[in-house]
């Protein structure tokens, strides 16, 4: 063994928490200069797991930050001695998200939903038949397939002369979907692949005031819905279920707006029920909701009041209320790490433990946002990436290992971006902060569409990781 | 100087005349001629060496009156010889002299032993005396220089007058009385001294050695630093070349002129003068030498006459030390040090204050030949003018920070959350906006402006989700939700004309039908109850005329149109949403209109009000109204119909105001770019002042729940957003803290931000710009 003073090495253990890749050699202790960079561990790692074509490209994780520099430095950097064993993770690198593919619209697109094989409702859905649901501040719903065609368009609903933007919209079967808006109501329609038609098969009736967001959980077929008159309501998607709809939120109940829905001359009329149940606790319109993603039984919702709330659909109650520092516009959950993530219109992500024994309200803080977080998003292939959609026009995507201690007091680790995704014609420098044209309004992540995100620029784009 | 009565003697002999001086005499120049002569004659007298014989008879013991010349060049021959030799051998030799003395009357030298150590003579008064011979100078044997003690004590020496001794000393012998006077003399006539005895032995000879007349007169002179050479005169007689003798060959043939023969008449005046001046007391011929001390000292100013050497310190620095004069600086210095003609014309050339040397070297060849300082004035001015104007002492400096002096703010950090970035643009409206307001839900912002359009926003996407055109010609002034939730109504004022408006599009059916009632409530109420207010004048017209807008309206939701007399520009709400308030500049007595909703009634409280109205508003809590003219806001009681307060902002035009939500503070903005903030419980002046924009401030507007914020909205195209903390206590002032400028707006023909609402609960603000567009500030 010759002893070259000017390298030094270091030893390195090789994890990684996908069971697929795992080295079957032992002992996985090696010992490595402490030049080498990411890409070349990324071989190394290759070359262990005898991938001499196809090779996959490796994120190397040294004490759970991302290396991005040489060993070297990164010890240097973060006072490590090279005489210990470095723990390294490696796990498979994030392919930048090209755009693939942009589908116009004739006006803003408030929400966009996919549906998939590998997405919650879609387990009937075959390969390559992939559907993409948007809504648009047009009132209507289209449904587009991935080479951008629109399949089908809604009818524009006959609510009395309302405005008929639409705000949310989600698919709750491969046969049916829900959308709701300004006008304050919920719509269940079905969606026939065959005929390409989009019917109204539901009016739902609770809210006095527009409906922000709508959550579903298909095998029970509930509906919850959030709305600026700080209630969220309980639907289901089955109209017998419901309760009769309340006679004064009916379009027909005045007589000035029973005059106008005459005028519109519907063509038939939609069955109209009223909710299950009202939760009301928030105390400013409530901005998003979400179910449990293993408990159908209890729904999260924040509200701009600054709450995240914890709902026992059962007995319609808040069981806790988590308070932060600012307004909450957009709520998803991270099911592998029993995490909250809430997107505020202060311009960052945070991470709440919704558990009653969290001793800490804010797990991590993921800044980077130049504006207010609307939509959120889990990617569907790792348990540690996050898809955030922003009025700053971009969508950025987050990896929770991607940390650092730092940051304010009472405020937990805080996170940068990984990946900034530019709406498609508009450079990162054209869009100020304001995103004024370019706002985007939602994103999904699936696996086999890719990230789809829907905005103000009147477009549904669809961003996929070329090559996986 | 110590007078000797001596030369007392001296002063008293007539002073010479000062004849020979010419100038006129001055009193302090005359005293001092007096006192020069005084002294010269003082050095006359000295002739005789009495000063020398005092030193003598110090060290001649006993003998006072000695006074010859010869004894005083023995000692000084003793000391001469015997300098190095110690006290002992002076003493012993003075013994010897003694012994001489005594060898006079006979020669005992052989046996001493056998004989008494003294022997009995007479002395000149005839009695015994005791001479004792000399002791052998073994060790312990000389006391003599023991001195001795009398020993009668404190005994007057009187009880002793008719004895011999006048004591005893410590051995109990007798002390005998020194001898004096006759006796002494007699003594040294007794004594024969050969001439020229010294006492000393000459060295070569072994002999005597006796000195000659002539020798003693070289030692006298020598000791007297004379001319030693004989024949030397210091002081010769006085030749009279010019006396009245006349010679045989004159040195001037020239007759004796008059003036010697006369007496000076030019003389004798200047005498008389001073004679006269003397009598009159004007010159005093002797004044105390104290007295003129201090008249010089007046005359000649010394600026370091009481300067003392004082150790350094920081308050007293010394001019630093000039370095000692090198070659260069000679007179003659040595050629390498001399400069040639380039270096000299470079010195030349240079500036003076970027010169190294401050001389440029130059050689003489004598010392007699180096002319003048030429530069003397120049530079004794300039070292004046460096004593005046640089003088060498520390300044205090003033070591404090000024930041230290500013009242301490809190941190903006540290008051979060406030609006920093603009979030959202709402642009569609064409012209300027000019008038902006946030439903109390805080989903939606109407707008208005030059287009003549009222335009509803979704408030945090930008969406415009409604629009009406309420007038063609007339911009949209003002407009202001109503602030309660059960309803949802927009009250617009276009031109002369409010409107009411129900955006029914985005209402759920109940709350529509809920506005619907609120404005439909008072039809035909000013028609069935005739207006009972103003029952003692003949109704002329109607203030308000209430009305239906259209169906083109109505359709939109535009629900009642109220007429009034002149343009509105403001329209304010009560909080109870039942009354609001519109403000119409223009109208002389019509100008503040309040509207009731509940009975489409519209009433003007004031019959004539002072100074142009420029805005309106309900207190938030109590029943006051107040009312902004130009140059003063005044407080009414609704209730009492009475004038609470006026205000006087001190401003020349106020352009808007608003009251704290607590209702204790208002602030105001003004055209001539002020922010005031008025503490209606401190006084009727402002409690603050702030003075932070460059232009017109056009709309001012309180966080209407709870955030301690505020923000103005100027025509430089910003924003400001303040701090202002309003405690319960009314012990404590508000904290008014600036925040923030929000800029962002562009300046469109000299008009920036038009007016600014916040939202509800949250601590966004939206504003209206001149440009046609709305900010959303988060």
């Amino acid at each position: 063994m010759d002893f070259d003073a000017a390298e030094t090495k270091v030893q390195i253990r090789l994890t990684t928490r996908d069971p697929g890749l795992q080295i079957s050699e032992e002992p996985n202790i090696l010992l490595v200069q402490t030049s080498l960079t990411r890409h070349k561990l990324s071989t190394l790692v290759n070359e262990l797991l005898h991938r001499e074509e196809n090779r996959i490209p490796f994120d190397i994780l040294i004490n759970g930050q991302f290396l991005r520099t040489s060993v070297d430095e990164f010890l240097t950097k973060n006072g490590i001695n090279a005489e210990t064993t470095l723990d390294v993770e490696y796990t498979r690198a994030l392919v930048p998200p090209l755009n693939v593919t942009s589908f116009e619209h004739d006006d803003w697109v408030s929400a966009v939903d996919v549906l998939s094989p590998s997405s919650q409702m879609g387990a009937g859905v075959q390969s390559g038949q992939e559907r993409i649901l948007s809504a648009s501040y047009d009132g209507l719903l289209r449904v587009w397939n991935t080479s951008g065609d629109v399949l089908a368009t809604s009818e524009a609903p006959n609510n009395g002369g309302r405005v008929t933007s639409l705000k949310t919209a989600k698919w709750l079967s491969d046969k049916k979907m829900v959308a709701a808006g300004l006008d304050n109501t919920v719509r269940v329609y079905k969606y026939d692949d065959n005929a390409r038609t989009i019917t109204t098969a539901l009016e739902l009736f609770n809210h006095r005031w527009g409906i922000e967001d709508i959550a579903v959980h298909a095998s029970s077929s509930r509906i919850l819905s959030a709305s600026s008159d700080t209630t969220i309501s309980l639907f289901s998607s089955n109209a017998k279920e419901n309760a009769v709809a309340p006679s004064n939120l009916l379009p027909n109940s005045t007589a000035a707006s029973n005059k106008r829905q005459k005028l519109s001359k519907p063509d038939r009329m939609v069955p109209a029920r009223g909710a299950l149940a009202t939760l009301s606790g928030h105390s400013s319109p409530v901005s998003s909701v979400v179910f449990k993603p293993d408990d159908a039984t209890v729904a999260y919702s924040a509200s701009h009041d600054h709450t995240l709330k914890t709902w026992d659909l059962p007995t319609s109650t808040c069981v806790d209320t988590r308070t932060t520092g600012h307004s909450l516009l957009s709520l998803c959950a991270i099911a592998s790490r029993n995490l909250l993530a809430t997107g505020t219109s202060a311009r960052h992500i945070t991470l709440i433990d919704p558990r009653a024994s969290a001793t800490q309200i804010s797990v991590m803080t993921l800044r980077g946002h130049k504006n207010a977080v609307v939509s959120l998003d889990t990617d569907p292939s790792s348990e540690f990436s996050l898809v955030s959609g922003s009025h700053d026009g971009t969508a950025q995507i987050w990896d929770l290992r991607n940390v650092s201690a730092g940051g304010k007091v009472g405020e937990g680790m805080t996170g940068e971006s990984v990946y900034t995704i530019n709406r498609q014609g508009r450079s990162a420098e054209a869009v100020k902060s304001h995103g004024e044209g370019a706002k985007v309004f939602s994103v999904r992540w699936d696996r086999n569409v890719g990230i789809v995100s829907a905005g103000e620029d009147k477009r549904v784009q669809i961003n996929r990781a070329l090559g996986s | 100087m110590s007078v000797n009565p001596r030369k007392r003697k001296v002063v008293t002999r007539p002073a010479p005349e000062p004849s020979d001086s010419e100038g006129e005499l001055a009193d302090g120049l005359l005293e001092g001629i007096l006192s020069h002569s005084e002294d010269e004659a003082a050095d006359d007298s000295d002739a005789d060496a009495s000063s020398v014989i005092e030193g003598l008879s110090d060290e001649e013991q006993g003998d006072d009156d000695e006074d010859s010349d010869e004894e005083h060049i023995r000692e000084e021959m003793q000391n001469l010889n015997t300098s190095d030799s110690s006290l002992r051998e002076t003493k012993g030799i003075s013994t010897h002299d003694m012994d001489m003395g005594t060898g006079a009357d006979g020669d005992l030298d052989e046996d001493e032993h056998l004989k008494p150590n003294y022997t009995v003579t007479t002395d000149a008064h005839g009695n015994t005396r005791y001479l004792y011979r000399e002791i052998d100078p073994v060790y312990d044997s000389d006391d003599s220089d023991v001195e001795a003690t009398n020993t009668i004590g404190n005994i007057d020496l009187k009880y002793y007058d008719e004895y011999p001794h006048i004591g005893y000393d410590i051995n109990g012998k007798k002390i005998m009385r020194p001898a004096k006077g006759e006796a002494l003399d007699a003594l040294l006539d007794s004594i024969d001294i050969p001439k020229g005895w010294t006492g000393l032995t000459d060295p070569q000879t072994g002999k005597p050695l006796n000195l000659s007349e002539e020798e003693l007169d070289v030692l006298k002179r020598l000791t007297r630093n004379e001319v030693v050479e004989d024949g030397y005169d210091p002081y010769p007689d006085m030749v009279a070349y010019f006396s009245g003798k006349q010679e045989v060959m004159p040195l001037s043939a020239a007759p004796e002129p008059k003036r010697r023969f006369v007496p000076s008449k030019h003389e004798s005046k200047r005498v008389m003068k001073i004679v006269k001046a003397i009598r009159e007391g004007r010159i005093q011929p002797y004044r105390p030498p104290g007295e003129q001390d201090e008249e010089q000292d007046a005359f000649n100013f010394d600026v370091w006459a009481d300067e003392k050497p004082r150790p350094d310190n920081t308050m007293h620095i010394p001019a630093p030390k000039l370095p000692p004069p090198g070659y260069e600086a000679s007179y003659h210095p040595p050629p390498e040090y001399l400069p040639d003609k380039a270096e000299e014309q470079a010195w030349l050339d240079a500036d003076e204050e970027d010169r190294e040397k401050e001389f440029l070297p130059k050689n003489y060849d004598a010392l007699r030949k180096v002319p003048g300082y030429e530069t003397f004035v120049k530079e004794r001015f300039e070292r004046s003018l460096d004593l005046y104007l640089a003088p060498r002492i520390r300044r205090n400096r003033l070591n404090i920070d000024p930041e230290s002096l500013l009242p301490k703010l809190p941190n903006p950090e540290d008051l979060k959350p406030f609006p920093t970035t603009c979030a959202a643009l709402f642009r569609g409206q064409e012209g300027r906006v000019r008038c902006v307001s946030i439903d109390p839900q805080g989903i939606f912002v109407a707008s208005g402006g030059d287009d003549g359009y009222i335009r509803i926003w979704e408030l945090l996407t930008g969406r415009q989700v409604w629009n009406a055109k309420l007038s063609d010609e007339e911009a949209v002034d003002a407009v202001q939700w109503r602030p309660t939730k059960d309803a949802s109504i927009v009250a617009a004022a276009a031109g002369e004309h409010v409107y009411l408006i129900v955006p029914f599009t985005l209402l759920s059916p109940d709350v529509e039908q809920a506005s619907r009632e609120v404005l439909d409530a008072g039809w035909g109420y000013a028609a069935s109850k005739p207006s009972t207010t103003t029952n003692g004048e003949a109704p002329k017209q109607a203030p308000g005329k209430w009305s239906r807008p259209g169906t083109l309206l109505e359709n939109k939701g535009v629900l009642v149109q109220i007429e009034v007399r002149s343009a509105v520009k403001i329209v304010n709400w009560h909080r109870r949403g039942d009354y609001f308030a519109t403000v119409s500049p223009r109208g002389q007595s019509t100008a503040v209109a309040i509207h009731t909703v509940s009975k489409h009634l519209t009433q003007l409280p004031f019959r004539r009000l002072k100074g142009i109205a420029q805005t309106a508003q309900f207190h938030p809590s109590k029943a006051i109204f107040f009312v902004a003219t130009r140059n003063t806001i005044r407080s009414y009681d609704l209730a009492k119909q009475e004038l609470v307060k006026i205000l006087q902002p001190g401003a020349k035009w106020i352009s808007s105001i608003d009251v704290h939500p607590g209702g204790d503070n208002l602030i105001v903005g003004t055209y001539d770019k002020r922010l005031l903030w008025h503490d209606l419980d401190l006084s009727n002046k402002p409690y603050k002042t702030l003075r932070f924009h460059k232009e017109a401030i056009r709309a001012v507007r309180f966080h209407p729940a709870g955030l301690p914020l505020f923000a103005d909205a100027s025509d430089d195209g910003s924003l400001q957003i303040f701090h202002g903390n309003v405690v319960g206590d009314l012990m404590q002032n508000a904290t008014i803290v600036p925040l923030k400028v929000l800029r962002g707006h562009k300046i469109n023909s000299r008009l920036g931000v038009m007016h600014l609402d916040w939202h509800p609960r949250e601590p966004w603000c939206v504003s209206a710009g001149a440009d046609g567009t709305l900010r959303l500030w988060c």
